[in-house]
């Protein structure tokens, strides 16, 4: 329960601050901030109802050995039991806003546990955010793996 | 990265799987299926100049291999006389327009030398452009090997 409030909290933060739309950018890039981190909180609880809210059903997802994902594809393999993620941080992360679109660019590392096995890795990730109404949406989002 | 043979078929296929988006330009689609073409024709020129244009000055260039690149370090990899690409297919892209931005993605094969070591690669690509200033600019650009 506490981690749906958590994530209902980063959620809040990533709203706008006057319901109007009018958020100046370094308030936008402040949202995206926290809807990647929203993001990691979901995935590393294996929330895909969070999950679900953040991305767009156009969704492209690209895994690190280059699988295309759809949304659903993608929420499939978040609720897999054969993968527990245990940790999902963010090395770093950068995002530009063009308006209506914002592009995070960062490194992110996870840990965890998948088919009984452990593992760690990092990669360098882009996502892109499409602004609906208030909300922003991922609609794709690319990983390629970089040495540990 | 991707100079291709059949691009003029490519994107003709590219088309009929873009369904239509809300608040999109009609004709974003097709200028930014265009301007992919014309980066891939620029690249195996090594026509920096002309592949300048087409990025937006705050690009974030992803290579295949996690490599972070500016604009500036990826026009100078292109120049670079290290690098021979002998060919470049892409295999498959598709767009699909979100009103201020484009999204994208395909499959590249590539063959070449580099640093005289021949090399065959085949990755997954996602470009997101954007609409600045009047114009289309990529605005980030990832490459992901595909490892099966």
């Amino acid at each position: 329960m506490w981690k749906l409030l958590i994530f209902f909290m980063m959620l809040a933060a990533a709203a706008p601050l006057n319901g109007q739309g009018a958020v100046p950018p370094d308030a936008q890039q402040r949202r995206i901030l926290a809807l990647e981190n929203a993001w990691n909180q979901a995935q590393q609880t294996k929330d895909a109802a969070a999950l679900d809210m953040l991305l767009a059903p156009e969704l492209s997802y690209i895994e690190y050995d280059g699988t295309l994902m759809n949304k659903a594809e993608f929420l499939a393999s978040v609720r897999s039991p054969t993968l527990q993620p245990l940790r999902i941080v963010n090395e770093s992360i950068a995002v530009r806003v063009y308006g209506a679109v914002a592009v995070a660019n960062g490194v992110v590392r996870e840990d965890g546990v998948k088919n009984g096995k452990p593992f760690t890795i990092r990669e360098r990730y882009t996502d892109t955010w499409v602004r609906r109404g208030d909300d922003w949406v991922c609609v794709a989002s690319q990983s390629t793996q970089v040495p540990r | 990265m991707r100079f291709a043979i059949l691009v003029g078929l490519l994107l003709g296929s590219a088309h009929p799987f873009a369904p239509p988006q809300e608040g999109l330009d009609p004709g974003a689609l097709t200028k930014v299926l265009a301007l992919e073409h014309a980066w891939n024709e620029a690249e195996q020129n090594k026509d920096t100049k002309s592949m300048s244009a087409l990025f937006d000055d705050a690009v974030v260039y992803v290579d295949y291999d996690g490599t972070l690149r500016t604009k500036a370090e990826f026009l100078s990899r292109v120049k670079a006389e290290a690098s021979q690409p002998e060919q470049e297919i892409t295999e498959s892209m598709t767009g699909r327009a979100f009103g201020a931005a484009v999204v994208v993605t395909g499959v590249y094969v590539a063959k070449g030398v580099e640093n005289g070591k021949p090399y065959v690669r085949r990755g997954r690509f996602v470009d997101t452009w954007a609409f600045k200033d009047g114009r289309w600019l990529c605005v980030a650009s990832q490459a992901t090997p595909i490892l099966h």
